[in-house]
């Protein structure tokens, strides 16, 4: 019988070839690679929730202070004709007290008298995908005609959406980029790899190995590689989250990496396909059956 | 040595007529060839380099297609034949190289049982079986060795073990014999011989004529891609 310190490595199939000093390099760029992506990524979530994006709809306030409450009625119809606005609502006095005695606890101000001197709030719901610097001029036009103003730290966070968007929009992009170097990375893994085993692939296929059967354990090494890198990429975001949780406690920021397991998991693994399927599109044999 | 030509009405192995072979580059290998090999005949094919030989036995296992004539490998047409035609003769066909071509870094079962590991066997199903081949080559006591462990004469037994082991109806050997001292190649041809008599149809390309006196056979003679003897050679 087979003795037990010998183990049987058989070529071809679903038995891949062992993993070598080749491949551990690859696995380690492929997994910087997708850690720096998971990291810039994990960043525009922590960025998107700094500046509000959470919210289903931005939101402007419009002041009009108490000697113009009279306007309070022409300026809200205004401003709900304004292009790009979804819904003007009133902030009830009331709602403001409130707002302000959870705000301030357990202090001993007086809330009441604090929220009698605050100006008349409008709250201006924009339609989605209305972000842009026109809307912002229409409204205020509106409001400064009123002699009302507007609260312009939300006009920055919303220009801020607005980077943010172009932001996302380079990272798909440096995504994709990097998507194809790393698929082009394994390629060339896998094509020493394959080059290694030239003959016995030749061998195999003079033996009459359906073609599958020869190509196979070079796909799933590439699986295998991509989904590793993937795994030591998500593990690796875990020091950012451990080393930044103080200060992303003070600034209200809760991050999920667990969501990004899944997306480096199989994107590493389906970047490792393609890798592999790059590596053995050209796996010409002296006298493989399609060169004959 | 005596001489006679072969006749049998045995079922055909190999058969082909006016079959011509021209490389890409213009070259002519062979050319008008009329042959049949019957089932269970040992066959020389033999001639100087250049001749044809290798090419004629890499046209019996699909590594080359015929340009023109018409040729029949175990009853497939090979000019017409598709992908999984091909492949399908190769697994009924053993092929054993002049330099044995192992894998150096397998074990010798796992050299061994490569050709019926392509064919889906079973780790199980494999070790006796190997086993049972490499008795047959004497090498049975090498299962789980490195072919670099053995000598010449031993790597080109393991690939005849290899060329057996899925018991294809017909061996080809390119010149098996070419790189041993003329004792081993005796045993190697020994070898090729026993299997001959369990039935299995061997065609041999070779330059070592004097083998003849010792283990006679078809001989069948090529010169410049055309074939200009067909005899049989006895002690």
């Amino acid at each position: 019988m087979q003795p037990d310190n010998v183990r049987i490595h058989l070529p071809g199939g679903m038995n891949m070839p062992p993993f070598g000093i080749h491949q551990y390099l690859a696995l380690i760029i492929v997994a910087v690679s997708l850690w720096a992506l998971g990291s810039v990524w994990m960043g525009l979530q922590a960025t998107g929730q700094w500046v509000g994006t959470w919210q289903q709809q931005m939101v402007l306030h419009v002041y009009l202070p108490q000697e113009h409450k009279k306007e309070l009625q022409a300026l809200e119809a205004g401003l709900q004709g304004v292009d790009g606005v979804a819904q003007v609502e009133y902030v009830a006095r009331e709602d403001s007290a409130q707002w302000m005695r959870q705000w301030l606890g357990s202090s001993t101000l007086d809330v009441k008298t604090l929220a009698e001197r605050l100006p008349e709030t409008l709250l201006v719901r924009l339609l989605d995908n209305e972000s842009g610097q026109f809307i912002v001029d229409d409204i205020r036009d509106v409001a400064e005609r009123m002699h009302a103003a507007m609260n312009e730290d939300e006009v920055q966070l919303l220009g801020m959406r607005e980077v943010l968007d172009k932001a996302e929009t380079l990272i798909w992009f440096v995504t994709v980029l990097l998507a194809l170097a790393m698929a082009l990375i394994v390629s060339n893994t896998l094509r020493m790899i394959l080059l290694a085993r030239a003959d016995e692939v030749h061998l195999m296929r003079l033996m009459g190995a359906k073609e599958w059967f020869v190509r196979m354990p070079f796909v799933l090494e590439g699986v295998v590689l991509g989904a590793g890198a993937g795994l030591l990429a998500w593990l690796l975001l875990w020091p950012w989250i451990w080393g930044s949780s103080e200060w992303l406690a003070g600034s209200m920021i809760e991050l999920h990496v667990g969501i990004l397991l899944l997306p480096l998991l199989i994107g590493g693994a389906l970047l490792g396909c393609l890798g592999a399927l790059i590596a053995t599109a050209r796996l010409v044999s002296p006298d493989s059956v399609a060169g004959a | 040595m005596r001489y006679c030509f072969a006749m049998s009405e045995r079922k055909n192995i190999i058969d082909m007529q006016q079959l011509m072979l021209r490389y890409p580059t213009g070259k002519v290998a062979l050319s008008g060839v009329n042959l049949t090999i019957s089932q269970g005949q040992f066959v020389y094919l033999t001639g100087e380099s250049g001749a044809g030989k290798s090419s004629l036995l890499r046209m019996f296992y699909g590594g080359l297609r015929p340009s023109s004539g018409q040729l029949k490998v175990q009853e497939t047409d090979m000019r017409m034949a598709g992908e999984a035609v091909v492949r399908a003769v190769r697994r009924r066909t053993g092929i054993v190289f002049q330099d044995h071509r192992l894998l150096f870094s397998r074990t010798i079962f796992e050299n061994v049982a490569l050709p019926l590991r392509v064919q889906g066997w079973s780790n199980e199903r494999l070790i006796p079986r190997v086993r049972k081949v490499l008795e047959f080559v004497r090498l049975d006591d090498r299962l789980w060795s490195y072919p670099e462990a053995l000598s010449g004469g031993e790597q080109q037994r393991i690939a005849i073990a290899r060329a057996m082991i899925a018991t294809p109806p017909v061996v080809l050997a390119d010149e098996p014999t070419g790189n041993l001292d003329e004792e081993t190649a005796r045993h190697v041809l020994d070898l090729l011989m026993g299997l001959n008599e369990l039935g299995t149809t061997v065609i041999m390309a070779t330059h070592d004529l004097h083998l003849l006196n010792s283990h006679p056979g078809r001989v069948i003679q090529l010169h410049a891609g055309a074939l200009v003897g067909d005899s049989y050679a006895t002690r």
